[in-house]
């Protein structure tokens, strides 16, 4: 699916392709999910990775890409870093390397401690944010300056999903794009990319990050993907009345 | 080889074979053997495996333990008995443990005091030393534990965790290799479930530890098939179950058992009056016996009863007791207390004085609603009656029409010694998980070698090689990277040798701590926000899927959830037809499969002897006015039944009303399917009266829903009974014979495994098994690194596992297990496809009505159904259909919000 001329949702998938910068976007990756549960006794098998690898090769089939822009949280467990993390992401840079790409990671509120490594693991790391061809890509725990000329801001952080109540009164989640304006710029929210995303729904919950306080959430468009599609789900504010009147039906 | 034995032995020839103080002091305070001692003295003597199925109150216990009593002594004696163990007694209940020890401890002094007057001096001389016993339960206290590793006692009383436990203690196993005999109690309840099969591994292990081939005993009440009982109590050998001999006494107790309708007319009485009768009938009962035992099958009905005969009959505080699981230990053994000295005139309980302790002077049992199982049926009368000769007294108050044919069907089934089958679970991988994980931690295994002490386990005797290795190597972190096993795996396997053992010294302790089929779950007390009136309980898993605005249903009422506080919630009540969470936690139980063919049977029966009424006398029957001519036939089938007048009255009214309106009464031969209007939830439904018990029910109402909802491409809603199920579609839609037939044809030509697989994937109950599967098999510890995880993050923990897990391998064991679990255990796929099959072939035929309301037999299913959906998720167009449903509610697309009324 196409937002404008120049970006485009991977069908189904939680990437975006930003075709004047040959970039591809994603976000919140929680690499060392499954290490990190394992230390605490529930042993989740490997799959995050290996998932991710797979959005990717999508992605990449018949679109030319030079780079993989990360908008924070490639890694999950933000007091310290693992052993088990750090091999996760080696394997990852390693494996845009031989697609020849390269990684430029906007550091997220997970990403802590994150620099030491980052000869190591041979990709780039931002602090606060990273500009190019007039995108400004940010993680979105904290609110970023904007500057004039801005084409979009592309940001993750928030897990956006979408609730719906099915005819027989049962609610569904999907994951979700965001898309919107931020004082007057449009803004792309990323949908988390991990296997195992926890979501925060926009339409029950508060939104996480503090950009959404200077954002009409309701005048914003969902943008929904999932089951090989990607619907355009119209905006949060229909979504929400939906959900209110599913409510008063079933009182 | 399985041989059952029929005639007993003599008297004398019973007590020779006995040591003389154990002779005598069993004369001094016995008059006579008792049934199954005069079989299993000798057995047990000749060092047999010998399962006794008795009734409570025949000497069961004694007739499994005087013999070893005897074979200990005659060591004690020889000055041979050492401080070692020869004998465990293992049953499922700590009370029973408690119990068993007292009744040890009494004949051991007295045998021996026996011994040491005849013997004096030589007492000690001869280094005669009394034999010694000892309890051993996740109660018992670390110093206890440390004084039994230094002086294990003779016979050894446990639970089988703890057995699992000690047999993977490096150093207590020393004491347990001189084991000689193993005696399994309340077999019943292990046999047919994962603890047991837990419990035929842990045995197989110590058979493995122990020095010598030991003598299994199996006591147990009546169980059928009975030979697949003793299998189980044996084990393999080869390929062949290893020798025992049956003992069968269980037709010892005589029974005198009656249905009672409270009133002639259940339907048109009113609810007050109908609630005064019972209470009536039960003060007639109570007030005519010495201790009365009542059977309420739920925990509210327990308080309510117990309220109630307080209130309105007068009972005293101290003539009236209740008895439920959620009562604290020590108030449960005040009761038991009180009942075996006689104390209470009456005693009410919801299902957990069913089995266990001896509960003494209960003259007479009452089960108010169905107990759903001849044998349970069977096992709760057996509670009556303290000797064996005592006669059973039993009634079952019925509280609807369908139970009352149930209960009725179910007592006449009860007389003629009919009962239900159980299975024995078939090679449940977590269950093995753990086992193999405590072999590992014994020592080195080589894998042909371990995988032939599984096998030699009854419920693992058809496990395969296959199955076994995939559990393997998921112990070992082979769905990991090779470094990340040092994390993942609890055993290392060696693929070239084929050799397993642990891996890492945190693995024993997480055996110990983890070790047990039975999952974590807790009670949440359910409170009406505004009166602070309790209305029930449901389990903290349930309440953790709960939001505001949930609408779910509890003790037959729906209510919304509002907020949870603590181990309490809040709710309202509902003014809603459906609720929003399905309650797969319900506490009621499933009707079986036999009684459920045998209500079916005397349907065809009675219906068949009804149907050619004349018009006027079936009206009459109807509307009870005049005295109505019953034909003969039916007459005789009612009067050879165990009811009350008021019971045959009501069943021939249900039947002929039933006839009048839709013509038809269906059987075990024949599945009714009634298209009608339901009033309340205003929409077509289909009613499939399937009488072939509730895990049919559950198995074939979804394969109907998931085909119906293909056929008519939409979400399909089902509310499941024990005597039928409904099923309607969410929208309007013409629906016509030939619908069905196209329906039967595709559910009888399709892979029903496979279409059920699909749909249950993302179905709460597989989130819910997958938990206590993951849990079982060691990939969720509860208990890690000294820390317990709550129920919540056990489960949040298990959604992502099972996704991963789906990801990895959808044959992965854990899931493959929770599938077999949810096939076998919950639903009954095995017996789905045989019915399927019948329908193939039209050896059981279904039939296509029309109603304008729904049939007398549909009523009960209509207000009883235990609600779920089945969702149209595989559909490759689903996010559009979501999508649809938010364009609907908020008017752009027309549609749905108006139902079409009729």
């Amino acid at each position: 699916m196409m937002l404008g001329k120049d970006v485009e949702l991977i069908d189904g998938e939680p990437i975006a392709y930003i075709r004047s910068i040959c970039a591809l976007v994603l976000s919140d990756m929680h690499l060392g999910f499954e290490s990190y549960n394992a230390g605490k006794g529930i042993l989740v098998p490997k799959v995050n990775l290996r998932s991710i690898k797979k959005i990717v090769e999508k992605a990449l089939e018949g679109r030319s890409v030079s780079k993989i822009i990360i908008t924070g949280d490639i890694k999950n467990d933000f007091s310290t870093v693992e052993i088990e993390e750090i091999k996760e992401i080696e394997e990852f840079a390693a494996f845009a390397e031989s697609k020849g790409l390269e990684v430029v990671l906007v550091k997220g509120n997970h990403d802590n401690f994150i620099d030491k490594y980052k000869n190591r693991l041979g990709i780039k790391i931002h602090g606060r944010s990273f500009q190019e061809g007039g995108y400004l890509f940010f993680h979105g725990d904290t609110v970023p300056a904007i500057r004039k000329g801005l084409k979009m801001m592309v940001m993750g952080h928030e897990h956006p999903a979408i609730s719906i109540i099915s005819g027989s009164g049962r609610k569904e989640s999907v994951r979700c794009f965001l898309e919107g304006r931020y004082k007057g710029v449009k803004l792309l929210v990323m949908p988390a990319a991990s296997y195992f995303a926890g979501l925060s729904s926009v339409t029950y919950g508060e939104m996480l990050s503090p950009v959404f306080r200077k954002v009409d959430v309701g005048n914003m468009r969902a943008i929904a993907f999932g089951y090989g599609r990607t619907i355009d789900f119209g905006k949060v504010s229909m979504l929400r009345l939906a959900a209110r009147r599913a409510k008063e039906e079933r009182l | 080889m399985i041989d059952r034995i029929e005639h007993e032995f003599g008297i004398e020839e019973s007590l020779s074979v006995l040591n003389e103080y154990v002779r005598k002091w069993f004369t001094e305070n016995f008059n006579e053997l008792t049934p199954p001692q005069r079989y299993a003295f000798k057995l047990i003597a000749e060092r047999k495996n010998v399962l006794i199925a008795s009734p409570t109150g025949t000497g069961k216990t004694m007739s499994g333990f005087l013999s070893i009593l005897s074979a200990l002594f005659d060591k004690a004696l020889e000055g041979k008995l050492e401080e070692k163990i020869y004998c465990i007694y293992v049953s499922p209940l700590r009370s029973l443990n408690n119990d068993v020890y007292k009744n040890l401890t009494r004949p051991l002094e007295g045998i021996y005091s026996l011994i040491r007057e005849s013997k004096g001096k030589e007492i000690i001389t001869d280094n005669i030393r009394n034999v010694t016993i000892g309890v051993r339960t996740g109660d018992t206290t670390q110093q206890e534990r440390r004084k039994m590793l230094s002086k294990p006692p003779n016979i050894l009383v446990t639970t089988p965790e703890s057995l699992a436990i000690l047999i993977s203690s490096s150093r207590f196993v020393e004491n347990m290799k001189s084991v000689e005999y193993i005696v399994v109690d309340e077999i019943h309840e292990l046999a047919n479930n994962k603890r047991g099969a837990h419990l035929s591994l842990s045995i197989e292990r110590l058979q493995e530890i122990s020095e010598k081939k030991f003598v299994r005993v199996g006591l147990g009440a009546t169980l059928h098939p009975i030979e697949e009982a003793a299998r189980y109590l044996v084990g393999m050998e080869g390929e062949k179950p290893r020798q025992c001999t049956v003992v069968d006494t269980s037709a010892v107790k005589k029974m005198d058992v009656i249905t009672i309708s409270p009133v002639e007319d259940m339907i048109y009485t009113k609810e007050g009056k109908i609630e005064d009768e019972i209470y009536k009938e039960i003060d007639r009962i109570v007030s005519a016996s010495s201790t009365t035992l009542i059977f309420t099958n739920t925990r509210s009905g327990t308080e309510r009863v117990v309220f109630n005969m307080k209130k309105r009959l007068k009972y005293k505080q101290e003539e009236i007791a209740a008895h439920h699981s959620s009562l604290s230990r020590e108030s449960r053994l005040e009761v038991e207390g009180l009942l075996k000295q006689g104390a209470l005139k009456c005693v009410v309980s919801s299902t957990s004085l069913e089995l266990g302790v001896d509960i003494g002077t209960i003259d007479n049992v009452i089960q108010l609603g169905s107990p759903k199982s001849v044998s349970r049926a069977i096992q709760r009368i057996g509670r009556a009656g303290h000797t064996y000769n005592a006669i059973a007294r039993g009634e079952v108050i019925v509280l609807n029409r369908d139970d009352m044919i149930e209960c009725s069907v179910m007592l006449d089934a009860a007389l003629k010694k009919h009962l239900d089958s159980f299975s024995v679970p078939r090679n449940p991988l977590d269950v093995l998980a753990q086992h193999i994980v405590g072999m590992a931690i014994d020592r080195k295994w080589e894998i042909k070698e371990a995988y032939n002490v599984v096998r030699r386990a009854y419920p693992f005797s058809t496990l395969q090689m296959e199955d076994f290795l995939s559990v393997i190597d998921y112990l070992a972190g082979n769905y990991v990277g090779l470094e990340s096993r040092r994390v993942y795996g609890k055993i290392w396997y060696d693929k070239d040798t084929g050799i397993i053992g642990k891996r890492g010294m945190f693995i024993r302790p997480i055996y110990m701590l983890n070790v047990g089929t039975i999952p974590d779950e807790v009670s949440i007390g359910v409170f009406e926000s505004s009166t602070k009136k309790w209305v029930g309980n449901i389990e903290e898993e349930f309440l953790s899927r709960l939001e505001n605005g949930d609408i779910f249903a509890l003790g037959g009422k729906l209510y919304m959830f509002e907020k949870a506080a603590g181990t309490k919630c809040y709710v309202s009540q509902a003014h809603s037809n459906t609720p929003t969470i399905p309650p797969w936690f319900s506490e009621q139980l499933p009707l079986s499969y036999e009684l459920a063919r045998l209500v079916g049977k005397f349907r065809g029966d009675i219906s068949s002897a009804l149907e050619n009424m004349e018009e006027d006398e079936a009206k009459k029957v109807v509307s009870s006015k005049g005295k109505p001519k019953i034909p003969e036939d039916a007459q005789r089938i009612l009067d050879g039944m165990p009811i009350n007048d008021y019971a045959r009255t009501a069943i021939s009214k249900y039947i002929t009303e039933q006839l009048l309106f839709a013509g038809i009464v269906p059987t075990d031969k024949m599945i009714l399917v009634e298209y009608t209007y339901d009033q309340k939830s205003e929409k077509d439904i289909l009613v499939f009266h399937s009488i072939f018990g509730r895990r049919i029910n559950d198995t074939l109402s979804r394969l109907i829903a998931i085909n119906l909802g293909v056929i008519l491409g939409q979400d399909i809603s089902i509310a499941i009974n024990d005597n039928g199920f409904v099923v309607s579609p969410d929208e309007p839609v013409e629906i016509n014979e030939e619908t069905i037939e196209t329906l039967m044809r595709k559910i009888t030509n399709s892979d029903i495994e496979a279409v059920l697989r699909g749909n249950i994937r993302n179905s709460e109950m597989m989130r819910r098994r997958f938990r206590h599967v993951a849990s079982r098999s060691f990939m969720i510890l509860r208990n890690y690194k000294g820390r317990r995880m709550p129920v919540n993050r056990q489960q949040i923990s298990a959604r992502l596992l099972m996704k991963a897990a789906e990801e990895i391998d959808p044959d992965f064991p854990i899931l493959k297990e929770t599938y077999r679990e949810i096939f076998e255990e919950v639903m009954d796929i095995g017996r789905t496809r045989e019915l399927v099959a019948r329908i193939a072939d039209g050896s059981v035929s279904y039939k296509f009505v029309e109603t304008v309301s729904p049939s007398p037999f549909s009523h009960t299913i209509l207000t009883f159904g235990h609600a779920d959906v089945v969702l149209m998720k595989d559909r490759n167009d689903y996010l559009r259909y979501l999508h649809g449903l938010v364009l609907d509610r908020i008017g752009i697309k027309k549609g749905r919000k108006h139902r079409v009324k009729k």
